[in-house]
């Protein structure tokens, strides 16, 4: 009978096999990559794949200097590392030590490469990028003549602006001869003195956009005269040209956006000025109608005629108090002369006489006062107040 | 074509500082008067400056010559 052994022991049997196997520990894999996961843990778990056959790989964290681009679904790929089982569920796996692209992987060589050369070169330099100009009206464009870049860019452009004028230069984007045709249709435009160039295309493989990268249209874009703005593919896709570009579209639709100004915002923004310097000029009239109310009112305050009704009042004022004062005065006396009238009366003889009293004299008128020198018989005249009564004296007492 | 295109910005910037100097109460009636004929006219010219002529797009052939879309 044959042994029969645990399944820990078979494992582990199988990973000594494993570890023992000098190929398996250095290995470098060629292979498409699916099933691309990035774990928050930092490890990046992934299949390799060709046209018959898979094998699971994983790049640990610990690794990750090993792998200098975004690793993606459908990028071929070499993963060097160590092939090695897990003893626990008996799979084996691909340990992934460091992983460079493959087939494209020569291209993207070559355009680190001549990026770091023209870098090196300062032909990215701040100091050459022109800025966009602002209200451009003639807008070039280096791309090709049928496809979504060119539509989007007429698209936007005519939404945005459609007094401006679009010129085309249509080239040939990939291929061979794309490079040459770039770079002729940046010159040919650069002649005719636009504001502002668009370059680009639309997106595709690295290998699509290679045009972009070659230095004859790198330098087409730098010795352009009239700002360039590039436009190449997706918002992932960084091309040489990019680098050189005086601003950088992430998509034709975006370079659109960038060339062409928005007119109604112009003429709004117009309309606006408009408004504020007709305010500001009617602010103006109203201070100064202001001003010249306020000294208008001050002129009527001291017109003459405004001088003579206040004389004429005072005028009037015055009479008043003086016949105000004379009235009283007159009034005063009158009382005073009542008063005495008053007193006289009652010291009057007459005033007497109506009280019972007479005013007696003899007949020669003399009056008399006592019975002195008066003789029986005589004639005396008695005033009383209604009248004179002629009397003969009978006796005389006293 | 660039010179024209820079008198744009210009001319706002210019107007920006006329609009200011109006807004100063010591300025005489005549000079905010001034201003204000000389800003009006810059508007429009900016507003002139945009030939209001929708233009179809140029094609160039190889040796430069212009075709329609």
């Amino acid at each position: 009978m044959a042994s029969v052994y645990s399944v820990t022991q078979v494992n582990s049997y199988i990973k000594n096999m494993f570890v023992q196997d000098f190929l398996l520990n250095r290995i470098s894999v060629r292979g498409e990559v699916s099933n691309c996961k990035y774990h928050t843990s930092g490890h990046i778990y992934f299949t390799l794949k060709d046209k018959s056959a898979t094998l699971s790989a994983v790049m640990f964290a610990g690794q990750r200097r090993g792998l200098d681009f975004q690793l993606r679904e459908g990028q071929q790929v070499v993963v060097s590392g160590t092939i090695d089982i897990y003893e626990r569920d008996g799979k084996y796996q691909l340990y992934a030590k460091e992983i460079k692209r493959d087939g494209v992987g020569d291209l993207f060589e070559r355009f680190q490469q001549l990026r770091n050369e023209l870098e090196d070169m300062g032909m990215f330099a701040a100091e050459y990028k022109q800025p966009i100009p602002r209200y451009a009206r003639t807008v070039g464009i280096v791309t090709a003549s049928t496809g979504a870049a060119i539509q989007d860019i007429m698209n936007i452009s005519a939404r945005r602006n459609p007094y401006v004028q679009l010129i085309l230069y249509p080239a040939l984007v990939q291929g061979e001869n794309a490079k040459y045709s770039i770079a002729k249709g940046i010159e040919t435009l650069d002649a005719m003195r636009p504001d502002v160039i668009i370059v680009g295309r639309g997106g595709g493989s690295i290998e699509d956009l290679w045009a972009f990268n070659e230095e004859i249209v790198a330098r087409a874009i730098f010795d352009c005269q009239t700002p360039v703005i590039s436009a190449v593919g997706h918002e992932t896709d960084v091309t040489i040209a990019d680098y050189v570009a005086d601003l950088r579209a992430p998509t034709p639709s975006a370079a659109a956006e960038l060339a062409v100004f928005d007119y109604r915002q112009f003429e709004e923004q117009l309309q606006v000025i408009r408004e504020a310097l007709t305010r500001g000029m009617e602010r103006s009239l109203e201070r100064k109608r202001y001003q010249i109310e306020q000294c208008r009112m001050r002129l009527l305050m001291h017109h003459p005629e405004r001088k003579m009704n206040e004389y004429r009042q005072r005028l009037t004022d015055m009479e008043e108090q003086m016949t105000s004062v004379l009235d009283r005065r007159l009034l005063d006396r009158k009382h005073r002369l009542a008063l005495l009238g008053g007193r006289l009366h009652g010291l009057s003889p007459l005033e007497k006489l109506s009280r019972g009293f007479g005013f007696v004299t003899d007949e020669a008128g003399a009056r008399v006062e006592s019975v002195h020198g008066l003789e029986p018989g005589q004639q005396l005249d008695i005033r009383l107040k209604d009248g004179k009564v002629t009397t003969q004296i009978i006796t005389i007492t006293g | 074509m660039e010179e024209k295109d820079l008198s744009i910005e210009e001319t706002l910037k210019e107007l920006e500082s006329i609009i200011e100097k109006m807004e100063d109460r010591d300025s005489s009636l005549e000079d905010t008067f001034a201003l204000y004929e000389s800003g009006m006219k810059m508007v429009k010219a900016c507003s002139d400056k945009i030939e209001k002529v929708e233009k179809k797009i140029e094609i160039l052939s190889e040796e430069g010559q212009n075709g329609q879309f």
